[in-house]
């Protein structure tokens, strides 16, 4: 009886320490899903390929040294400072080819794989066989919104935008045109409709 | 009692019996030379003097508690000597006030600068003197440093260019990423807006 007891305990005490284990699993994997920071280095092979390349890496320290640069007394400059104020880094990689094909989509499945994530919700996902697609992710914490992921494709680019911290994306959308930022004339004209 | 008293001074008298008798009781705890005995385990215990006893541990231990403070005092001085030079060249060379004057604070950075090497009543009525001098001395080495720093920008100019084009080239890539962040979102937008509306309309054309 005695025997039986302390298999029992042994057991309890088993199934106690598996349980916490567990618990530490979970934590650590809802922490590792929680960052909103996106590798992209399984992009770098198309680096080779592309006639233009365009990598960003601002982490939160560059990000201080930069805000420092960045005047308040001059309107444009204040307003990114404000927009970048509390953001903890942005990190662009876009890579653009003379030829259609250079990439598969093999080549950005690492990508999506991570903004298959539960914590990433997809707001918007633009799709035009001339002008490409532009999938648009936020990650929020609670009310504020701690990431925001922009993966952009089309036959001859890709660009993905990673920005950690809350960024506030109508400010962010409104700077286009503004402060040296100029209106890059994405959407080009628009065929004529036939009558 | 006879008492002879030749007997008594050095035995050469006629004895008395009761002192004789006398003599063989107390012979008995007459002196006899033996090896002193101390038994095992017993602990011999001193009514000696504290300081006596602890003294040269005493004085050891408060040799090396004055050369630890000594040692301590002076890495706190070296410290301290190394940090107002730093916070002054900080000011000094760091381009960021040469490009923006007014800091967030408002305050320019000699201000800032006295406020690093002030000492929080430094202001008040001087009643101690050894503070005051600290606070000269310290607003001494750093008004030398600050010498020497601007002595050095113009002897070599490079150091404060290659801070600011460091800072340039930092904000330049910044203003790139938010470019083309911006630019993404602003397609994605602009096609969100000019589809939705449209859409039903053609809808509707094509079930008319």
């Amino acid at each position: 009886m005695k025997s039986l007891s302390q298999t029992l305990l042994k057991f309890a005490h088993l199934r106690f320490a598996l349980l916490a284990a567990l618990v530490a699993l979970g934590a650590v994997a809802t922490a590792g899903a929680q960052n909103p920071r996106i590798q992209t280095s399984q992009l770098d092979a198309l680096a080779a390929k592309a006639s233009q390349t365009v990598d960003v890496n601002i982490d939160e320290r560059l990000m201080q040294l930069t805000a420092r640069f960045l005047s308040s007394k001059d309107d444009d400059e204040a307003k990114v400072k404000e927009l970048v104020n509390g953001l903890k880094g942005i990190y662009v990689k876009s890579f653009e080819f003379e030829n259609e094909g250079q990439y598969t989509e093999a080549d950005l499945e690492g990508i999506r794989s991570q903004l298959r994530n539960t914590a990433w919700n997809r707001i918007v996902n633009v799709n035009s066989k001339k002008e490409g697609s532009v999938e648009v992710y936020l990650m929020k914490t609670g009310d504020q919104v701690s990431g925001l992921a922009v993966l952009a494709t089309d036959p001859k680019e890709i660009t993905v935008v990673n920005i950690i911290g809350p960024i506030d994306l109508e400010k962010l959308t409104q700077l286009e045109g503004q402060f040296g930022i100029p209106e890059l004339e994405i959407e080009r004209a628009k065929p004529k409709r036939k009558n | 009692m006879n008492i002879d008293s030749d007997y008594l001074w050095d035995k050469t008298g006629k004895p008395d019996p009761e002192i004789q008798q006398l003599e063989e009781i107390l012979g008995t705890l007459r002196y006899q030379p033996r090896p002193l005995e101390i038994p095992a385990g017993s602990e011999v215990r001193r009514n000696g003097d504290f300081f006596r006893d602890f003294g040269p541990r005493l004085a050891i231990a408060a040799t090396i508690a004055v050369v630890l403070l000594g040692l301590g005092l002076w890495l706190g001085l070296q410290r301290l000597q190394r940090s107002q030079p730093q916070a002054v060249v900080k000011n000094a060379n760091t381009p960021g006030p040469s490009v923006n004057p007014a800091t967030a604070s408002g305050r320019t950075p000699n201000e800032k600068q006295n406020q690093v090497v002030r000492l929080p009543d430094s202001d008040q009525k001087p009643a101690d003197k050894s503070r005051r001098h600290r606070v000269n001395s310290a607003l001494l080495a750093a008004n030398r440093v600050r010498h020497e720093a601007r002595k050095e920008a113009v002897r070599n100019p490079q150091l404060a260019v290659n801070d600011l084009q460091a800072g340039k080239a930092a904000k330049d890539q910044l203003m790139l990423a938010l470019r083309v962040a911006s630019a993404k979102l602003s397609f994605a937008q602009r096609k969100t807006q000019s589809t939705s509306p449209r859409d039903p309309v053609q809808n509707q054309h094509k079930i008319g």
